[in-house]
Protein backbone atom coordinates (compact mmCIF):
# COMPACT_ATOMS: atom_id res chain seq x y z
CA UNK A 1 0.00 0.00 0.00
CA UNK A 2 1.64 3.46 -0.97
CA UNK A 3 2.40 5.75 1.75
CA UNK A 4 0.19 8.83 2.07
CA UNK A 5 2.46 10.69 4.20
CA UNK A 6 5.92 10.67 4.34
CA UNK A 7 8.50 13.35 6.19
CA UNK A 8 12.30 12.86 5.66
CA UNK A 9 14.34 14.35 8.20
CA UNK A 10 11.72 16.17 9.65
CA UNK A 11 13.42 18.58 12.05
CA UNK A 12 11.23 21.72 14.13
CA UNK A 13 13.39 24.03 16.33
CA UNK A 14 12.47 26.85 18.56
CA UNK A 15 15.45 29.02 18.92
CA UNK A 16 18.14 26.35 20.05
CA UNK A 17 15.71 24.20 21.56
CA UNK A 18 15.17 21.37 19.33
CA UNK A 19 11.47 19.93 19.39
CA UNK A 20 12.05 17.16 16.58
CA UNK A 21 14.43 15.87 15.52
CA UNK A 22 14.88 13.76 12.04
CA UNK A 23 11.72 12.26 11.70
CA UNK A 24 11.10 9.78 8.89
CA UNK A 25 7.23 9.16 9.39
CA UNK A 26 5.38 6.87 6.54
CA UNK A 27 1.77 6.38 6.90
CA UNK A 28 -0.06 3.44 4.75
CA UNK A 29 -3.07 4.63 3.44
CA UNK A 30 -6.15 3.57 4.30
CA UNK A 31 -4.49 2.63 7.89
CA UNK A 32 -5.13 3.96 11.46
CA UNK A 33 -1.92 5.40 12.76
CA UNK A 34 -1.44 5.26 16.42
CA UNK A 35 0.71 8.27 16.93
CA UNK A 36 2.55 7.67 20.25
CA UNK A 37 4.35 9.56 22.99
CA UNK A 38 4.77 11.27 26.22
CA UNK A 39 3.66 14.32 26.49
CA UNK A 40 6.00 17.24 25.25
CA UNK A 41 7.83 14.41 22.89
CA UNK A 42 6.34 16.65 20.23
CA UNK A 43 3.50 14.33 19.00
CA UNK A 44 1.71 18.02 18.58
CA UNK A 45 4.31 19.98 16.92
CA UNK A 46 4.83 17.06 14.37
CA UNK A 47 0.91 16.93 13.51
CA UNK A 48 1.15 21.03 13.14
CA UNK A 49 3.94 20.89 10.98
CA UNK A 50 2.04 18.17 8.42
CA UNK A 51 -0.80 20.61 8.53
CA UNK A 52 1.67 23.36 7.66
CA UNK A 53 0.93 25.24 10.63
CA UNK A 54 3.89 25.14 12.13
CA UNK A 55 7.13 25.98 9.14
CA UNK A 56 9.91 22.96 9.59
CA UNK A 57 13.01 24.02 10.81
CA UNK A 58 14.64 21.35 8.35
CA UNK A 59 13.55 18.28 6.52
CA UNK A 60 10.49 17.41 4.10
CA UNK A 61 6.69 16.53 3.76
CA UNK A 62 4.24 15.10 1.59
CA UNK A 63 1.23 14.46 1.38
CA UNK A 64 0.17 12.06 -1.31
CA UNK A 65 3.20 12.34 -3.23
CA UNK A 66 3.27 16.63 -3.00
CA UNK A 67 5.40 18.30 -1.07
CA UNK A 68 3.54 20.35 1.26
CA UNK A 69 4.78 23.82 0.93
CA UNK A 70 3.35 27.81 2.11
CA UNK A 71 2.15 27.34 -2.25
CA UNK A 72 0.44 23.92 -2.01
CA UNK A 73 -0.25 24.33 1.25
CA UNK A 74 -4.08 25.26 0.94
CA UNK A 75 -5.15 22.95 -1.57
CA UNK A 76 -3.50 19.71 0.16
CA UNK A 77 -5.51 21.17 3.00
CA UNK A 78 -8.47 20.94 1.01
CA UNK A 79 -7.39 17.14 0.94
CA UNK A 80 -6.97 16.35 5.02
CA UNK A 81 -9.56 16.86 7.96
CA UNK A 82 -8.08 17.75 11.23
CA UNK A 83 -8.51 18.37 15.02
CA UNK A 84 -5.73 19.68 16.79
CA UNK A 85 -5.91 20.59 20.44
CA UNK A 86 -8.98 21.62 21.92
CA UNK A 87 -11.99 21.10 19.73
CA UNK A 88 -13.15 23.96 17.84
CA UNK A 89 -16.71 25.80 17.61
CA UNK A 90 -18.71 28.91 18.55
CA UNK A 91 -20.58 28.44 21.64
CA UNK A 92 -22.81 30.75 20.51
CA UNK A 93 -23.66 29.56 17.62
CA UNK A 94 -25.43 26.09 17.60
CA UNK A 95 -23.97 23.03 16.27
CA UNK A 96 -25.91 23.61 12.94
CA UNK A 97 -24.71 27.16 12.62
CA UNK A 98 -21.25 25.78 13.06
CA UNK A 99 -21.31 23.43 10.16
CA UNK A 100 -22.78 25.79 8.13
CA UNK A 101 -19.88 27.77 8.37
CA UNK A 102 -17.80 25.31 7.90
CA UNK A 103 -19.94 24.58 4.75
CA UNK A 104 -19.84 27.82 3.19
CA UNK A 105 -15.98 28.43 3.80
CA UNK A 106 -15.18 25.32 2.28
CA UNK A 107 -18.38 25.45 -0.35
CA UNK A 108 -19.42 22.41 0.66
CA UNK A 109 -22.57 20.89 -0.37
CA UNK A 110 -25.62 19.58 2.27
CA UNK A 111 -25.26 16.12 1.51
CA UNK A 112 -21.39 15.95 2.73
CA UNK A 113 -22.56 17.95 5.77
CA UNK A 114 -25.62 15.94 6.71
CA UNK A 115 -23.05 12.56 5.68
CA UNK A 116 -20.61 13.90 8.66
CA UNK A 117 -22.65 14.45 10.79
CA UNK A 118 -24.65 11.11 10.54
CA UNK A 119 -21.44 9.62 10.90
CA UNK A 120 -20.39 10.97 14.69
CA UNK A 121 -23.98 10.59 15.33
CA UNK A 122 -25.21 14.01 16.01
CA UNK A 123 -28.00 15.04 14.00
CA UNK A 124 -30.04 14.89 16.86
CA UNK A 125 -28.41 17.73 18.86
CA UNK A 126 -27.64 20.32 15.90
CA UNK A 127 -30.23 22.62 17.23
CA UNK A 128 -28.46 23.26 20.78
CA UNK A 129 -25.67 26.01 21.28
CA UNK A 130 -22.47 24.31 21.39
CA UNK A 131 -22.00 26.17 24.79
CA UNK A 132 -24.71 23.66 26.03
CA UNK A 133 -22.57 20.57 24.41
CA UNK A 134 -20.67 18.28 26.62
CA UNK A 135 -17.31 17.39 25.93
CA UNK A 136 -17.87 14.85 23.94
CA UNK A 137 -20.45 16.28 21.74
CA UNK A 138 -17.29 19.39 20.89
CA UNK A 139 -14.89 16.63 20.17
CA UNK A 140 -17.88 15.18 18.15
CA UNK A 141 -18.88 17.92 16.51
CA UNK A 142 -15.08 18.79 15.99
CA UNK A 143 -14.62 15.45 13.80
CA UNK A 144 -17.65 16.39 11.65
CA UNK A 145 -16.50 19.52 11.00
CA UNK A 146 -12.64 18.05 9.78
CA UNK A 147 -14.99 15.17 8.07
CA UNK A 148 -17.38 17.19 6.34
CA UNK A 149 -14.86 18.11 3.42
CA UNK A 150 -14.77 14.60 2.74
CA UNK A 151 -10.86 14.21 3.82
CA UNK A 152 -8.44 11.15 2.54
CA UNK A 153 -6.48 11.71 5.34
CA UNK A 154 -7.45 12.78 9.02
CA UNK A 155 -5.49 14.14 11.61
CA UNK A 156 -6.90 13.95 15.35
CA UNK A 157 -4.51 15.49 17.99
CA UNK A 158 -5.54 13.42 21.34
CA UNK A 159 -9.40 13.30 20.46
CA UNK A 160 -10.11 10.91 23.32
CA UNK A 161 -8.74 13.79 25.91
CA UNK A 162 -10.79 14.11 28.96
CA UNK A 163 -13.89 11.80 27.36
CA UNK A 164 -15.41 9.20 29.84
CA UNK A 165 -14.64 5.56 29.02
CA UNK A 166 -18.26 5.25 27.25
CA UNK A 167 -16.87 8.77 24.85
CA UNK A 168 -13.35 6.74 24.49
CA UNK A 169 -14.93 3.76 22.99
CA UNK A 170 -17.14 5.67 20.47
CA UNK A 171 -14.37 7.93 19.51
CA UNK A 172 -12.00 4.12 19.12
CA UNK A 173 -15.42 2.69 17.04
CA UNK A 174 -15.38 6.06 14.50
CA UNK A 175 -11.73 5.48 13.82
CA UNK A 176 -12.45 1.87 13.02
CA UNK A 177 -15.33 2.92 10.42
CA UNK A 178 -13.52 5.83 8.54
CA UNK A 179 -10.84 3.87 7.95
CA UNK A 180 -13.32 1.28 7.12
CA UNK A 181 -14.18 4.29 4.68
CA UNK A 182 -10.67 4.05 3.39
CA UNK A 183 -10.21 7.48 5.34
CA UNK A 184 -6.02 7.09 6.58
CA UNK A 185 -6.51 8.27 10.00
CA UNK A 186 -2.97 9.37 12.11
CA UNK A 187 -4.76 9.30 15.60
CA UNK A 188 -2.48 10.75 18.90
CA UNK A 189 -2.51 9.86 21.97
CA UNK A 190 -0.01 9.81 25.14
CA UNK A 191 -1.44 6.74 26.64
CA UNK A 192 -1.49 3.42 24.76
CA UNK A 193 -4.10 1.46 25.73
CA UNK A 194 -6.63 4.17 24.41
CA UNK A 195 -5.36 3.29 20.66
CA UNK A 196 -3.49 0.21 20.77
CA UNK A 197 -6.50 -2.01 19.58
CA UNK A 198 -7.76 0.82 16.68
CA UNK A 199 -4.39 1.27 15.49
CA UNK A 200 -3.15 -0.99 12.45
CA UNK A 201 -0.02 0.93 12.56
CA UNK A 202 1.95 2.23 15.34
CA UNK A 203 4.34 5.65 15.76
CA UNK A 204 5.82 5.79 18.55
CA UNK A 205 7.97 9.56 19.47
CA UNK A 206 10.25 9.92 22.44
CA UNK A 207 12.16 13.41 23.02
CA UNK A 208 11.23 14.13 19.63
CA UNK A 209 12.61 11.02 18.34
CA UNK A 210 10.85 8.51 16.28
CA UNK A 211 11.66 5.57 18.41
CA UNK A 212 9.69 2.74 16.75
CA UNK A 213 7.35 2.96 13.63
CA UNK A 214 5.58 -0.24 12.37
CA UNK A 215 2.95 -2.90 13.25
CA UNK A 216 2.24 -3.85 16.92
CA UNK A 217 3.66 -7.45 15.97
CA UNK A 218 6.46 -5.73 14.85
CA UNK A 219 7.18 -3.73 18.08
CA UNK A 220 6.50 -6.92 20.38
CA UNK A 221 8.87 -8.62 18.27
CA UNK A 222 11.51 -5.75 18.82
CA UNK A 223 11.72 -6.08 22.12
CA UNK A 224 12.57 -9.63 23.73
CA UNK A 225 10.53 -10.32 26.86
CA UNK A 226 11.73 -10.58 29.99
CA UNK A 227 13.59 -14.36 31.13
CA UNK A 228 11.88 -16.00 34.21
CA UNK A 229 14.00 -18.80 35.75
CA UNK A 230 12.27 -20.66 38.74
CA UNK A 231 14.11 -21.63 41.52
CA UNK A 232 13.54 -23.08 45.16
CA UNK A 233 15.57 -20.08 46.34
CA UNK A 234 15.18 -17.62 44.23
CA UNK A 235 16.07 -14.91 47.17
CA UNK A 236 19.98 -16.45 46.22
CA UNK A 237 19.49 -16.69 42.82
CA UNK A 238 18.90 -13.04 42.65
CA UNK A 239 21.74 -12.30 44.44
CA UNK A 240 23.94 -13.70 42.43
CA UNK A 241 22.87 -12.56 39.22
CA UNK A 242 22.39 -9.05 40.60
CA UNK A 243 25.98 -8.25 39.80
CA UNK A 244 25.77 -9.02 36.20
CA UNK A 245 23.10 -8.91 34.91
CA UNK A 246 19.19 -6.56 35.26
CA UNK A 247 17.26 -8.98 37.82
CA UNK A 248 14.85 -8.58 40.52
CA UNK A 249 12.29 -10.80 42.20
CA UNK A 250 9.21 -11.69 41.02
CA UNK A 251 7.20 -14.22 43.21
CA UNK A 252 9.09 -17.48 43.38
CA UNK A 253 10.69 -16.82 40.28
CA UNK A 254 14.20 -14.60 39.14
CA UNK A 255 12.93 -11.93 36.69
CA UNK A 256 15.63 -11.10 34.14
CA UNK A 257 14.97 -8.20 31.72
CA UNK A 258 17.04 -7.55 28.55
CA UNK A 259 18.89 -11.23 28.09
CA UNK A 260 18.78 -12.61 24.65
CA UNK A 261 19.44 -16.40 24.20
CA UNK A 262 22.96 -16.59 24.65
CA UNK A 263 22.97 -14.42 28.06
CA UNK A 264 20.06 -16.49 29.30
CA UNK A 265 21.93 -19.47 28.47
CA UNK A 266 25.12 -17.77 30.44
CA UNK A 267 23.00 -16.63 33.60
CA UNK A 268 21.74 -20.31 33.66
CA UNK A 269 24.96 -21.99 33.63
CA UNK A 270 26.03 -19.20 36.60
CA UNK A 271 23.40 -20.53 38.76
CA UNK A 272 24.19 -24.22 38.06
CA UNK A 273 28.15 -23.18 38.76
CA UNK A 274 27.24 -21.97 42.24
CA UNK A 275 24.85 -25.14 42.92
CA UNK A 276 21.33 -22.99 42.69
CA UNK A 277 18.51 -25.93 41.33
CA UNK A 278 16.68 -24.54 38.09
CA UNK A 279 13.58 -25.98 38.23
CA UNK A 280 12.41 -23.81 34.78
CA UNK A 281 13.69 -21.18 32.82
CA UNK A 282 11.12 -19.43 30.28
CA UNK A 283 10.08 -15.78 28.49
CA UNK A 284 7.81 -14.37 30.43
CA UNK A 285 4.41 -12.45 28.64
CA UNK A 286 4.69 -8.60 27.66
CA UNK A 287 1.72 -6.51 27.70
CA UNK A 288 2.04 -3.68 24.94
CA UNK A 289 2.18 -1.06 27.60
CA UNK A 290 5.63 -2.77 29.04
CA UNK A 291 7.21 -2.45 25.63
CA UNK A 292 5.96 1.34 24.95
CA UNK A 293 7.42 2.08 28.03
CA UNK A 294 10.91 0.33 27.54
CA UNK A 295 10.86 2.33 24.26
CA UNK A 296 9.86 5.95 25.80
CA UNK A 297 11.91 5.53 28.97
CA UNK A 298 8.69 5.36 30.58
CA UNK A 299 8.48 9.35 30.51
CA UNK A 300 5.44 11.38 31.56
CA UNK A 301 3.14 8.01 31.20
CA UNK B 1 -12.89 32.51 -0.37
CA UNK B 2 -12.44 35.72 1.14
CA UNK B 3 -16.24 36.55 0.29
CA UNK B 4 -17.63 33.11 1.86
CA UNK B 5 -15.17 34.01 4.85
CA UNK B 6 -16.73 37.88 5.11
CA UNK B 7 -20.16 35.89 4.91
CA UNK B 8 -19.27 33.92 7.36
CA UNK B 9 -18.09 36.81 10.19
CA UNK B 10 -21.99 38.35 9.05
CA UNK B 11 -23.12 34.93 10.25
CA UNK B 12 -20.98 35.03 13.65
CA UNK B 13 -22.47 37.99 14.52
CA UNK B 14 -25.56 36.40 15.28
CA UNK B 15 -26.06 36.52 19.11
CA UNK B 16 -23.23 38.92 19.81
CA UNK B 17 -25.30 41.98 19.60
CA UNK B 18 -23.44 43.52 17.61
CA UNK B 19 -26.06 45.11 15.88
CA UNK B 20 -27.08 46.71 19.51
CA UNK B 21 -23.15 47.78 20.01
CA UNK B 22 -23.87 49.30 16.45
CA UNK B 23 -27.08 50.88 17.24
CA UNK B 24 -26.33 52.31 20.86
CA UNK B 25 -23.06 54.12 18.92
CA UNK B 26 -25.59 55.85 16.54
CA UNK B 27 -27.75 56.23 19.37
CA UNK B 28 -25.01 57.91 21.68
CA UNK B 29 -23.51 60.27 18.98
CA UNK B 30 -26.88 61.04 17.88
CA UNK B 31 -28.57 61.66 20.79
CA UNK B 32 -25.88 63.04 22.55
CA UNK B 33 -25.00 65.54 19.58
CA UNK B 34 -29.35 66.40 18.97
CA UNK B 35 -29.03 66.59 23.29
CA UNK B 36 -25.73 69.25 22.93
CA UNK B 37 -26.98 70.90 19.69
CA UNK B 38 -30.61 71.75 21.04
CA UNK B 39 -29.56 73.24 24.48
CA UNK B 40 -26.90 75.61 22.55
CA UNK B 41 -28.18 79.38 22.67
CA UNK B 42 -27.19 79.14 18.86
CA UNK B 43 -30.09 76.99 18.08
CA UNK B 44 -32.11 78.98 19.81
CA UNK B 45 -34.03 79.81 16.41
CA UNK B 46 -33.72 76.93 14.35
CA UNK B 47 -35.11 78.68 11.20
CA UNK B 48 -31.82 80.61 11.27
CA UNK B 49 -29.18 80.94 8.96
CA UNK B 50 -26.63 79.04 11.16
CA UNK B 51 -28.78 76.69 12.66
CA UNK B 52 -26.20 73.27 11.21
CA UNK B 53 -23.18 74.32 12.75
CA UNK B 54 -24.31 73.58 17.11
CA UNK B 55 -25.78 70.40 15.14
CA UNK B 56 -22.44 69.86 13.11
CA UNK B 57 -20.07 71.32 16.48
CA UNK B 58 -21.88 68.49 18.79
CA UNK B 59 -21.28 65.63 16.88
CA UNK B 60 -17.78 66.74 17.15
CA UNK B 61 -18.04 66.16 21.22
CA UNK B 62 -19.85 63.26 20.81
CA UNK B 63 -18.43 61.43 18.11
CA UNK B 64 -14.99 60.82 20.27
CA UNK B 65 -16.56 60.59 23.60
CA UNK B 66 -18.85 57.27 22.50
CA UNK B 67 -17.22 56.05 19.19
CA UNK B 68 -13.98 54.59 20.98
CA UNK B 69 -15.00 52.53 23.81
CA UNK B 70 -18.18 50.91 20.94
CA UNK B 71 -15.24 50.30 18.47
CA UNK B 72 -12.95 48.49 21.50
CA UNK B 73 -16.29 46.40 22.28
CA UNK B 74 -17.17 45.52 18.62
CA UNK B 75 -13.87 44.41 18.14
CA UNK B 76 -13.29 42.53 20.98
CA UNK B 77 -16.84 40.73 20.75
CA UNK B 78 -15.87 39.25 16.68
CA UNK B 79 -12.24 38.56 17.86
CA UNK B 80 -12.45 37.00 21.33
CA UNK B 81 -14.96 33.85 20.21
CA UNK B 82 -11.82 32.66 17.57
CA UNK B 83 -9.86 32.40 21.03
CA UNK B 84 -12.65 30.60 22.78
CA UNK B 85 -13.81 28.77 19.97
CA UNK B 86 -10.40 27.45 18.13
CA UNK B 87 -11.42 29.41 15.45
CA UNK B 88 -7.30 30.51 14.49
CA UNK B 89 -6.55 26.32 14.00
CA UNK B 90 -9.90 26.21 12.36
CA UNK B 91 -9.61 28.50 10.00
CA UNK B 92 -5.92 27.85 9.59
CA UNK B 93 -6.34 24.17 8.40
CA UNK B 94 -9.14 25.39 5.92
CA UNK B 95 -6.55 27.89 4.32
CA UNK B 96 -7.30 31.18 6.05
CA UNK B 97 -4.03 32.32 8.23
CA UNK B 98 -4.87 34.32 11.41
CA UNK B 99 -3.52 37.43 9.39
CA UNK B 100 -5.90 36.59 6.62
CA UNK B 101 -8.73 36.11 9.24
CA UNK B 102 -8.11 39.38 11.23
CA UNK B 103 -7.95 41.18 7.51
CA UNK B 104 -11.71 39.49 7.24
CA UNK B 105 -13.09 40.40 10.31
CA UNK B 106 -11.76 44.31 9.47
CA UNK B 107 -13.55 44.08 6.20
CA UNK B 108 -16.97 43.01 7.89
CA UNK B 109 -16.74 45.23 11.07
CA UNK B 110 -15.64 47.82 8.61
CA UNK B 111 -19.03 47.68 6.91
CA UNK B 112 -20.46 47.88 9.82
CA UNK B 113 -19.06 50.59 11.60
CA UNK B 114 -18.95 52.86 8.05
CA UNK B 115 -22.98 52.43 7.92
CA UNK B 116 -22.97 53.29 11.52
CA UNK B 117 -21.39 56.42 10.59
CA UNK B 118 -23.00 57.42 7.84
CA UNK B 119 -25.91 56.75 9.51
CA UNK B 120 -25.56 58.42 12.53
CA UNK B 121 -24.86 61.61 10.35
CA UNK B 122 -27.66 61.35 8.39
CA UNK B 123 -30.13 61.14 11.42
CA UNK B 124 -29.05 63.92 12.80
CA UNK B 125 -29.03 65.60 9.65
CA UNK B 126 -33.17 64.15 9.99
CA UNK B 127 -33.44 65.39 13.40
CA UNK B 128 -32.48 69.23 12.06
CA UNK B 129 -35.08 68.87 9.10
CA UNK B 130 -37.92 67.51 11.72
CA UNK B 131 -36.95 70.27 14.51
CA UNK B 132 -37.08 72.98 11.63
CA UNK B 133 -33.71 73.92 10.57
CA UNK B 134 -34.68 75.89 6.90
CA UNK B 135 -30.82 76.63 5.73
CA UNK B 136 -29.35 74.32 3.13
CA UNK B 137 -27.46 71.63 4.64
CA UNK B 138 -23.61 72.19 4.33
CA UNK B 139 -23.19 68.90 2.55
CA UNK B 140 -19.57 69.51 1.83
CA UNK B 141 -19.03 70.15 5.20
CA UNK B 142 -21.06 67.25 6.55
CA UNK B 143 -20.05 64.81 3.69
CA UNK B 144 -16.36 65.92 4.82
CA UNK B 145 -16.72 65.44 8.49
CA UNK B 146 -18.56 62.07 8.45
CA UNK B 147 -15.73 60.80 5.83
CA UNK B 148 -13.18 61.77 7.83
CA UNK B 149 -14.98 60.41 11.11
CA UNK B 150 -15.28 56.72 9.06
CA UNK B 151 -11.68 56.96 8.50
CA UNK B 152 -10.47 57.51 12.02
CA UNK B 153 -13.48 55.05 12.86
CA UNK B 154 -12.19 52.55 10.42
CA UNK B 155 -8.02 53.32 11.59
CA UNK B 156 -9.47 52.35 15.50
CA UNK B 157 -11.04 49.37 14.63
CA UNK B 158 -8.13 48.10 12.62
CA UNK B 159 -5.86 48.99 16.11
CA UNK B 160 -8.44 47.03 18.34
CA UNK B 161 -9.09 43.72 16.17
CA UNK B 162 -5.29 43.67 16.50
CA UNK B 163 -5.13 43.82 20.54
CA UNK B 164 -8.13 41.88 20.76
CA UNK B 165 -5.93 39.02 18.25
CA UNK B 166 -2.70 39.63 20.07
CA UNK B 167 -4.32 39.76 23.85
CA UNK B 168 -6.45 36.76 24.95
CA UNK B 169 -7.43 39.32 28.03
CA UNK B 170 -10.14 41.43 26.16
CA UNK B 171 -10.48 43.53 29.40
CA UNK B 172 -6.88 45.01 27.73
CA UNK B 173 -8.48 46.08 24.35
CA UNK B 174 -11.61 47.81 26.01
CA UNK B 175 -9.30 49.34 28.68
CA UNK B 176 -7.51 50.81 25.61
CA UNK B 177 -10.65 51.87 23.60
CA UNK B 178 -11.63 53.76 27.68
CA UNK B 179 -8.13 55.72 27.33
CA UNK B 180 -8.98 56.56 23.52
CA UNK B 181 -12.50 58.04 24.60
CA UNK B 182 -10.30 60.42 27.49
CA UNK B 183 -7.17 61.38 24.78
CA UNK B 184 -10.53 61.95 22.37
CA UNK B 185 -12.64 64.40 24.27
CA UNK B 186 -9.13 65.81 25.41
CA UNK B 187 -7.82 66.22 22.15
CA UNK B 188 -9.53 69.29 20.85
CA UNK B 189 -8.32 71.51 23.74
CA UNK B 190 -4.64 70.40 22.63
CA UNK B 191 -2.38 71.80 19.94
CA UNK B 192 -3.08 70.59 16.47
CA UNK B 193 0.53 69.27 16.40
CA UNK B 194 0.45 66.84 19.48
CA UNK B 195 -3.69 65.96 17.81
CA UNK B 196 -1.41 64.31 15.03
CA UNK B 197 0.36 61.94 17.45
CA UNK B 198 -2.21 59.55 18.38
CA UNK B 199 -5.29 58.42 16.25
CA UNK B 200 -8.03 59.66 18.85
CA UNK B 201 -6.71 62.59 18.38
CA UNK B 202 -7.85 62.76 14.53
CA UNK B 203 -11.60 63.30 15.87
CA UNK B 204 -10.32 67.16 16.98
CA UNK B 205 -8.49 67.71 13.72
CA UNK B 206 -11.81 66.58 11.70
CA UNK B 207 -13.85 68.87 13.66
CA UNK B 208 -15.78 71.09 11.09
CA UNK B 209 -17.34 73.57 13.24
CA UNK B 210 -16.43 74.28 17.40
CA UNK B 211 -16.41 77.06 19.77
CA UNK B 212 -13.80 79.38 19.95
CA UNK B 213 -13.69 82.10 22.99
CA UNK B 214 -17.23 81.42 23.38
CA UNK B 215 -18.04 81.68 20.07
CA UNK B 216 -19.59 79.03 17.33
CA UNK B 217 -17.31 79.01 14.60
CA UNK B 218 -16.67 76.41 11.06
CA UNK B 219 -13.42 75.25 10.95
CA UNK B 220 -11.28 74.20 8.17
CA UNK B 221 -10.37 70.61 9.26
CA UNK B 222 -7.81 69.30 8.22
CA UNK B 223 -8.90 66.23 5.98
CA UNK B 224 -5.29 65.74 4.48
CA UNK B 225 -4.09 64.46 7.89
CA UNK B 226 -6.87 62.08 8.39
CA UNK B 227 -6.21 60.42 5.07
CA UNK B 228 -2.25 60.13 6.01
CA UNK B 229 -3.89 58.81 8.82
CA UNK B 230 -5.91 56.40 6.97
CA UNK B 231 -2.90 55.24 4.75
CA UNK B 232 -0.69 54.98 7.64
CA UNK B 233 -2.82 52.81 9.76
CA UNK B 234 -4.03 50.25 6.01
CA UNK B 235 -0.39 50.01 5.69
CA UNK B 236 0.79 49.07 8.87
CA UNK B 237 -2.54 46.80 9.62
CA UNK B 238 -1.35 45.14 6.13
CA UNK B 239 2.02 44.65 7.67
CA UNK B 240 0.74 43.68 11.20
CA UNK B 241 -1.33 41.11 9.91
CA UNK B 242 1.39 39.41 7.32
CA UNK B 243 3.43 39.41 10.59
CA UNK B 244 0.74 37.35 12.71
CA UNK B 245 0.89 34.80 9.82
CA UNK B 246 4.48 34.46 10.37
CA UNK B 247 3.80 33.51 14.08
CA UNK B 248 4.33 30.57 15.54
CA UNK B 249 2.63 29.54 18.88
Amino acid sequence: MPDIVTTDRLAKRYREHPVVHDLDLRIPEGCVYGFLGPNGSGKSTTMKMLLGLVRPSSGEIRIGGRPMRRSTRRELLGGIGSLIETPPGYGHLTGRENMRLVQRLLGLGDGQVARAVRTVRLQDHLDKKVRAYSLGMKQRLGIAMALAREPRLLILDEPTNGLDPAGIEEIRGLLRRLAGDGVTVMVSSHLLGEIDRTATVLGILGGGRLLFQGTRAELFARSAPDVLIDTPDPAYAHSLLSGGFESRLDGTSVRLAGLDDRATAKAVAHLVGAGVDVHGVRRGERSLEDVFMDLTGGGGL
Amino acid sequence: MIGRAVANEFAKMRGLRVAAVAGTLIACTAGLSLLTAVTAPAFADPAGERSWEPLLASMALAVPLASPVLLAVLASRQVDIEHRGGGWLLSQTSGITPGRLCRIKFAALGCVVSAATALQSLLLIGAGVLLGVAAPVPVGAWAGYTASVAVVNLVLLALHVLVSARVDNQLVGLGLGVLGSVLAATATGLPPWLAHTFPWGYYALATAADYRDGALVMLAPDHSAVAALGAAGAALFLLATALFDRRED
